[in-house]
């Protein structure tokens, strides 16, 4: 296939990392597949969450980085598109194959609990827009540093205490706390989770659909805003 | 220098152009103008700002001060700028895991080539660079050389008004740099502008209407090749291929020598009209041994800026 757009340039050059593929489908499956089936249904809300949260922040990150090494990132910069336009077109497509990758997972979900499909939308708005927001974390890291390593570590650094916050580790009683905790789209995620997987969340279906289309549109839309602050830093 | 035409605003002018980076480097001060069809040469040695003002006039790089214009536009973010750019940076940077007309396709259709066209000029331009056979290799596969000729036919695709390319015979054989020649020259023609960065004396001697010398990211000389050569007419360039050090000092300080400088283990020396190369040798007497080769030869581009820097340029590979 000859790619035309940013989007299916992203599509044909992750067809064509033949390995990267493999490893990648498999990966969600080897580790959802038992939690799914085995754990309880809050453990296994707990690490499905980290899982796409890590998924989404870590594949932009080390692609934006490498690309930033060779040169291509100051390819983009002389191409006639606004780097907002790009960045959008970008990350939507890496963020549409992390969906990819996690469906499987959630399909999963979908069968050992068929009587939670009142979860469903919620569960895949809310995967969304957690992976848009993990790819952004992950392309504005990339503008940290020159080493894939230490992006690896930026994206880390404000994730997981962004994932306590979020009430994913432990249930959050404080009132402060549990405001901030809905002003995160990571609790969104975890509330539909836990739904999906039969457990008890805090949130209604409707609510939690809510709160992951509110992300997903304010994720979209930051994203645009920071095209020239990701692809335009030296 | 080529006139403008009457209908539209000089294809590229610069005005004040400075970019600084942290430790003092960068490129300062930097007023140039450019005509349709004029191309112009980019010399001086490694940091001496050529990349980053090729970069600042390829859009790909913000000034600190002063003001680029394109036909007119000041907006380096506008995409009708960026489309009447061909840009070949010094990475030739791709998408290593796609194929070379993959890339080709891609960066075409970006410049808003539609699909027919795009298949017409790609299939004419990889016959052309030589890279048709290997157009369904994937890129990570491919040589230096056939990346920078994949940069360069990308560049060349949506056929712009202004080409801007960094040392584009590097890495080419001597062939392929014959066809790019004459293919710029055709351009140039045809009025397209083009800005090339590069120590390539003969390339820019045979091509560039007009030379900017750089040094210390400061402007330090620009005119027309004829009349800057004229500076060097009547001298010669002395290169001693030397064993280990000599003194530098007591040839500076023979009247005939315009200037002296080590590249390496190559000295370069400029000797005034007339004078005689057996000086140099006679002042070297003693220590003749330590000369390994000696070449005269008459004086080039890299000769005027070695005469007016004390720095020789670096030596392209041919």
């Amino acid at each position: 296939m000859l790619p035309g757009t940013i989007w299916q340039r992203e599509l044909v050059e992750f067809a064509q990392r033949r390995r990267a593929l493999v490893i990648k489908l498999a990966f969600p499956l080897v580790f959802g597949i038992p939690l799914v089936i085995a754990a309880p249904p809050l453990y296994a809300a707990v690490t499905l969450t980290m899982l796409i949260a890590i998924i989404g922040a870590l594949g932009a990150g080390a692609v934006l980085s490498r690309e930033r090494l060779s040169g291509l990132t100051l390819r983009y910069r002389t191409l006639p598109v606004t780097p907002g336009r790009l960045l959008i077109e970008r990350l939507s497509t890496s963020a549409v194959i992390d969906l990819m990758q996690v469906m499987p997972v959630l399909l999963f979900v979908a069968l050992r609990h068929p009587s939670e499909f009142a979860w469903w939308p919620a569960l895949v708005l809310s995967t969304a827009a957690v992976l848009l927001i993990g790819n952004l974390m992950g392309a504005v890291a990339s503008t940290l540093s020159d080493s894939p390593g230490e992006v690896m570590l930026y994206v880390f650094i404000p994730l997981l205490p962004l994932l306590y916050l979020s009430g994913v580790f432990t249930p959050l009683t404080q009132p402060a706390l549990l405001v901030v905790s809905r002003l995160l789209p990571f609790s969104y995620l975890h509330e539909s989770l836990l739904g999906a997987l039969g457990g008890q969340p805090n949130l209604l279906p409707w609510e939690t659909m809510l709160g992951g289309f509110g992300f997903l549109v304010g994720a979209a839309g930051l994203t645009g805003r920071l095209g020239r602050r990701v692809l335009e830093s030296d | 220098m080529k006139a403008d035409t009457a209908s539209e605003p000089s294809p590229l002018a610069a005005t004040g152009l400075t970019r600084t980076y942290r430790g003092g480097k960068g490129v300062f001060d930097i007023t140039l103008k450019l005509a349709a069809g004029e191309v112009m040469g980019l010399m001086g040695p490694n940091g001496s700002g050529k990349t980053t003002l090729l970069h600042m006039l390829a859009t790909a790089a913000t000034p600190t001060a002063g003001q680029v214009r394109w036909f007119g536009n000041t907006n380096p973010r506008d995409p009708s700028v960026r489309r009447r750019l061909g840009v070949m940076l010094d990475q030739p940077a791709h998408f290593d895991k796609m194929t070379g007309y993959q890339n080709a396709w891609f960066f075409a259709h970006q410049f808003g080539l539609s699909d027919q066209l795009a298949r017409d000029r790609l299939d004419e331009l990889f016959r052309w660079s030589g890279l048709w056979d290997a157009r369904e290799q994937l890129v990570g596969e491919y040589s230096l050389g056939m990346k920078r000729k994949l940069n360069l036919l990308e560049a060349l695709v949506h056929r712009p008004s202004i080409l801007l390319l960094d040392e584009p015979t590097l890495a080419l054989d001597y062939r392929a740099e014959l066809d790019l020649i004459e293919r710029l020259q055709l351009l140039s023609l045809t009025g397209t502008a083009v800005v090339l960065a590069t120590n390539d004396v003969h390339l820019a001697e045979r091509l560039c209407d007009h030379v900017i010398f750089l040094h210390d990211g400061r402007l330090i000389r620009e005119g027309h090749v004829p009349e800057l050569l004229t500076e060097v007419a009547g001298s010669k360039e002395v290169q001693l291929q030397v064993t280990s050090p000599i003194a530098l000092e007591s040839l500076r300080a023979l009247p005939a020598v315009q200037a002296a400088n080590v590249e390496g283990d190559t000295v370069h020396i400029i000797l005034a009209r007339g004078a005689n190369p057996a000086q140099v040798l006679a002042v070297l007497n003693g220590t003749a041994d330590m000369v390994s080769n000696m070449r005269v030869r008459r004086p080039n581009l890299g000769d005027v800026f070695l005469k007016l820097t004390g720095v020789a340029l670096p030596a392209v590979d041919r």
